[in-house]
């Protein structure tokens, strides 16, 4: 009896099996029956269930629907992973035909590893979309007056999201300066209200979200950028080490939850969502994330603004650290049908439809476009309200190289943890002087 | 059969298992060695740099402190693992129900995937929900309550008891069978010299399944050496390296930092490291014999 059970359990079992491979062949077979039908990969990072990544994973079936002679192959990675696996597959040389490519640093390699072709041309046939961004948008994504690609979205990287109930609460003013964020952070203490919430596991959160604008206040953004390129600057200077000093102090007025260095981005905005934290310092795209999954009463009672101002700072005032959004790679290696097939899908979700599609999933753009409030939510309006009176300054992590970056991101977490600002700011400085020289 | 029709059977049969492992354990190893002396960012063109990469490795902090990592894992699981499984092997390897549902328990978490292991500690240990804290709590033991994974001081052990936990039916698994492969007759020889308990344990148990024990301290090593998933799912090598392995610290500087010939550098230093234990650890139990 037995017996039986366990012949026919190997059997399914390799039915099942059987089918597997099967369905692979047939698949196989069906591209080869006709010549016309062009096979696309595309990788993108749009996997989660905020609004921006459904609107886009929407425009990919609809293409799909719409083109039946194209085939999309469509992998979509959680944005570390996407990065990871975009380095792999360049070290390999077998890149994907398009790609969700981050502007700056690693558009400027990618060029250099001979791994892009440039799209002026596309943008010049349809020049009423080009001249439709918004200024300096596409600087990112150009390599010697060479265009890549378009931003398909703007992500300005450290704002203050607040719950003005618990401000009212326990009476605290919405601090513009950051004297007024260190009594806030105490008053908040004393209530048992967990002042800011962060996740800082993945460790770029607190470089991202708050010490990339923390530093820019301290030091100018002039400054950062020299001494990005290593040119009449370091990143030993007064002003640097001040600037971590300055941070350092927001650690040690107990700021931030316990065992912040232990939880992730996710668990952080639960944080604020579930109402144990009166403040949460994010990127433009927590938006499109809270308004899915924070509740009406959160999210009515949510407000945002730019991190306060830094007394005899450097830099200016009305400016929060960000970066153009990212674009779509295109493979050098297209050509001919496939290259046609590959731009149309780069229209659709790039272009004027594209971006209207993610202005609409709650997700700031660079391209000259009315939102229309009726249909968007009044967190994201005054999103948009707070971004039309603010200047971007760039993201740490969008200028210096990867190491430098790995190295500021560690140190970070150290320095919260009460290490030397000092020594931070060695390690930080030796990682960008190795890999510019 | 002559001895050298039987030899070319042994040959002919180990030869796809020896060509499989060879072109993806021993090329793989030769490639990394020889990427170790570039300076590669994985994207055009490698620089060749000598041996240049190990004297950086030499000095690197990180590594040596990585290294430090490594080796607590490695005595925790020889230390904790090893004996843990051979206690339990020893009172569950007969096989009434209590002892199958037991040995069915510690045997549980070998086949979750590390991911689910790694989630659920997490949760054991998170700094506002974790259970360990509430159990603390509740014991009025408030004291003792930490920042199980965020204090660089302790987060290194607090990853001690999910690998234990997680490895330990594995041992379990292979004492017992070593334990019931005892031939019966010994057993009886030994009533009749009136051998109980401890006398028994230590002059015919642990002798008879000595060759199982060497090869479980052999995996233990190995496995505690090229740990990974476990840390970087729980930490990802965090609080500021605090918990960084050999093998985190080199996927780091090869997939985060894209120094891919820094990377090869510390694979390579991985494996060297590896063989010395393991030779050190196989010369050091053979002397038993």
């Amino acid at each position: 009896m037995f017996k039986a059970a366990k012949l026919g359990l190997v059997g399914i079992l390799i039915v099942v099996l059987l089918a597997a491979c099967g369905s692979n062949s047939s698949s196989d077979g069906s591209t080869n029956q006709s010549t016309e039908k062009i096979t696309l990969t595309i990788w993108n990072n749009w996997s989660g269930q905020d609004a921006k990544a459904v609107a886009m994973r929407k425009i990919l079936e609809d293409f799909q629907s719409e083109n039946p002679n194209i085939t999309l192959e469509i992998e979509a990675l959680a944005t570390d992973g996407l990065k990871t696996r975009l380095r792999t597959a360049a070290a390999a040389d077998e890149m994907p035909d398009l790609f969700v490519m981050w502007p700056g640093a690693m558009t400027k390699e990618f060029v250099q590893g001979d791994l892009l072709q440039p799209i002026n041309e596309f943008l010049d046939q349809n020049a009423e979309w080009k001249n439709n961004f918004i200024e300096n948008a596409l600087v990112d994504f150009t390599v010697e007056d060479n265009i890549y690609s378009v931003p398909m979205n703007l992500a300005p990287s450290s704002l203050l999201y607040y719950n003005e109930d618990l401000f009212k609460q326990y009476n605290v003013k919405v601090p513009t300066t950051w004297d007024e964020l260190l009594q806030a952070v105490d008053t908040f203490n004393a209530n048992n209200i967990i002042p800011i919430a962060l996740g800082n596991k993945a460790n770029w959160v607190a470089q991202s979200t708050t010490f990339s604008t923390i530093g820019d206040r301290v030091t100018g953004t002039e400054w950062f950028l020299k001494a990005v390129d290593q040119n009449g600057a370091s990143f030993t200077d007064p002003e640097f080490i001040e600037a971590l000093k300055l941070y350092q102090e927001l650690g040690e007025a107990k700021a931030y939850q316990e065992g912040f260095n232990s939880i992730d981005e996710n668990q952080m905005l639960q944080l604020y969502t579930q109402g144990k934290a009166a403040m949460v310092i994010n990127g433009g795209w927590a938006v499109a994330g809270l308004v899915n999954t924070a509740s009406e009463e959160i999210l009515n009672a949510t407000n945002i603004t730019i991190l306060p101002t830094v007394d005899g700072g450097k830099g200016a005032a009305k400016t929060t650290a960000g970066v153009v959004g990212t674009g779509l790679g295109v493979n050098k290696k297209l050509s001919g049908a496939k290259k046609d097939a590959a731009m149309k899908l780069f229209y659709a979700l790039a272009g004027p439809d594209g971006q209207k599609a993610t202005l609409e999933s709650s997700t700031l753009i660079s391209y000259n476009l009315e939102l229309d409030p009726s249909k968007a939510n009044p967190l994201f309006i005054k999103l948009t309200e707070l971004m039309k009176e603010t200047k971007i300054v760039p993201v740490y992590d969008s200028k210096l190289s990867s190491a430098a970056v790995e190295a500021i991101n560690n140190g970070l977490q150290e320095l919260l943890l009460g290490g030397d600002p000092e020594d931070i700011a060695k390690r930080i400085q030796a990682a960008q002087a190795g890999a510019v020289n | 059969m002559n001895s050298a029709t039987v030899k070319r059977f042994i040959a002919v049969a180990l030869a796809p298992s020896l060509i499989l492992y060879s072109l993806f354990v021993f090329v793989p190893v030769i490639w990394s060695a020889y990427y170790s002396l570039f300076n590669w960012s994985g994207i055009g063109q490698a620089a060749f740099i000598g041996l240049q990469n190990y004297k950086e490795l030499l000095s690197d902090s990180i590594f040596w402190h990585s290294l430090g990592n490594n080796v607590i894992f490695v005595l925790a699981s020889v230390l904790g693992q090893v004996p843990l499984a051979l206690l339990l092997a020893i009172i569950l390897y007969k096989s009434n129900a209590l002892q199958r549902f037991l040995r069915a328990a510690v045997f549980m978490p070998m086949v979750l995937s590390t991911v689910v292991i790694g989630l659920i500690w997490n949760y054991v240990y998170h700094p506002q929900i974790g259970i360990l804290n509430f159990l603390l709590d509740a014991l009025n033991l408030s004291a003792l309550k930490m920042e199980w994974l965020s204090d660089p001081d302790i987060a290194i052990f607090s990853l001690i008891p999910p690998l234990i936990w997680s490895f330990v039916g594995l041992y379990l698994i292979i004492f017992i069978s070593a334990l019931q492969n005892i031939p019966g007759e010994l057993d009886d020889a030994a009533k009749i010299d009136g051998a109980k308990g401890f006398t028994k344990l230590f002059k015919i148990t642990l002798p008879m399944i000595w060759g199982t024990i060497q090869v479980a301290l052999i995996l233990c090593i190995a496995g505690s050496l090229k740990s990974f998933d476990l840390v970087y799912i729980m930490t990802r090598g965090g609080p500021a390296h605090a918990t960084e392995l050999l093998a985190t610290y080199m996927y780091n500087a090869t997939f985060s930092t894209f120094r891919y010939g820094y990377g090869s550098t510390i694979s390579t230093a991985i494996v060297i490291i590896s063989l010395l234990l393991i030779g050190t650890s196989q010369w050091l139990t053979s002397r038993r014999k």
